[in-house]
């Protein structure tokens, strides 16, 4: 059985990681991209409260990284959506495939 | 086995179970609704953890504001009445199946490769458990980076996070204007690529 020690929360946090990677690579909708990043965010934020909660129990510093990284994650959220809506704006669509071309016509991206 | 450890093993399994059906949900809807499911069972390990405060954080801000951040924008992006899809998204565009479970055999290997080598240090590391009243509580993380003077670079940098929140909004909000002119630079690449993309 998964008992709770340091090395099942790690392997619980790689796992979140790497389902958020999986999730990166291979939706098209920028939006479930940014869902993705969010799940492996979660599993950084997991690692840092079982590292301060089984290997550094006298002070609170893990927490104080996750309140951080909250932030971070907040406005990386904000723009991110900001930046979605635009794209859709211009192009009536959200895939990431439609975002690829830096500028360039297609023409040019395929030539 | 104790409480935490069926508490923990309950918990964990639901958390990978709903971020693998986040990831896998075709409607993007089902997706953020998932992932703020997804956070209580977090929040529950962090209860395990003694991070109370964590906890409420990861409930309050994580799913209460940033997740409903997404909700809104999929409500606004998404004006197709019968289909529930963001437009564009059809079934038929979305990667395949086979290549799917190629590129997840790839990541699963990936983890099994990582996986040994962290359990192997995990095991090994001396724990220290923990000994500070009222750990992970709001007064104690508070002393933590306020009072003690040997903690002025938490109490900075928990500062400067205002401002990285202030560079966000303005970037969000000059993203969100509509363009003044519209033969301006970011106006032309607009159109340069709303003409690829017929």
């Amino acid at each position: 059985m998964i008992g709770l020690n340091l090395a099942n929360a790690l392997t619980l946090s790689l796992v979140l990681v790497l389902i958020g990677a999986f999730g990166m690579l291979r939706r098209r909708s920028l939006i479930l991209v940014l869902l993705s990043i969010e799940i492996m965010l979660n599993g950084a934020n997991l690692a840092l409260i079982s590292f301060n909660f089984f290997l550094w129990g006298t002070s609170e510093t893990g927490h104080y990284l996750y309140m951080l990284s909250i932030g971070v994650a907040a406005v990386e959220a904000a723009v991110g959506l900001a930046m979605v809506i635009v794209i859709f704006r211009n192009t009536r669509d959200v895939t990431r495939d439609r975002v690829s071309l830096l500028g360039e016509t297609k023409a040019e991206a395929e030539a | 086995m104790t409480v935490p450890d069926i508490l923990f093993a309950i918990s964990a399994v639901a958390v990978a179970l709903l971020s693998l059906c986040v990831v896998l949900a075709r409607n993007p809807v089902r997706s953020t609704l998932l992932l703020i499911l997804s956070f209580l069972p977090i929040s529950l390990v962090y209860v395990l953890m003694q991070a109370s405060f964590v906890a409420i954080l990861q409930v309050m801000v994580y799913a209460g504001a940033i997740m409903m951040l997404f909700t809104f924008v999929i409500m606004m992006i998404n004006p197709a009445p019968h289909a529930g899809e963001i437009p564009g998204e059809e079934p038929g565009a979305e990667p395949s199946r086979k290549s799917d479970v190629l590129w997840f055999a790839l990541l699963a290997l990936l983890g099994l490769v990582l996986i040994v080598p962290v359990r192997y240090a995990a095991v090994r590391m001396v724990a220290q458990p923990v000994t500070k009243p009222d750990f992970g509580g709001v007064q104690s993380m508070a002393q933590l980076i306020f009072t003690h003077p040997d903690h002025n670079p938490l109490t900075v940098s928990f500062e400067l996070i205002s401002i990285l929140i202030l560079v966000g909004v303005i970037a969000a909000v000059n993203f969100g204007r509509r363009q003044a002119h519209p033969t301006s630079g970011s106006a032309t690449q607009a159109n340069q690529l709303k003409d690829g993309n017929p």
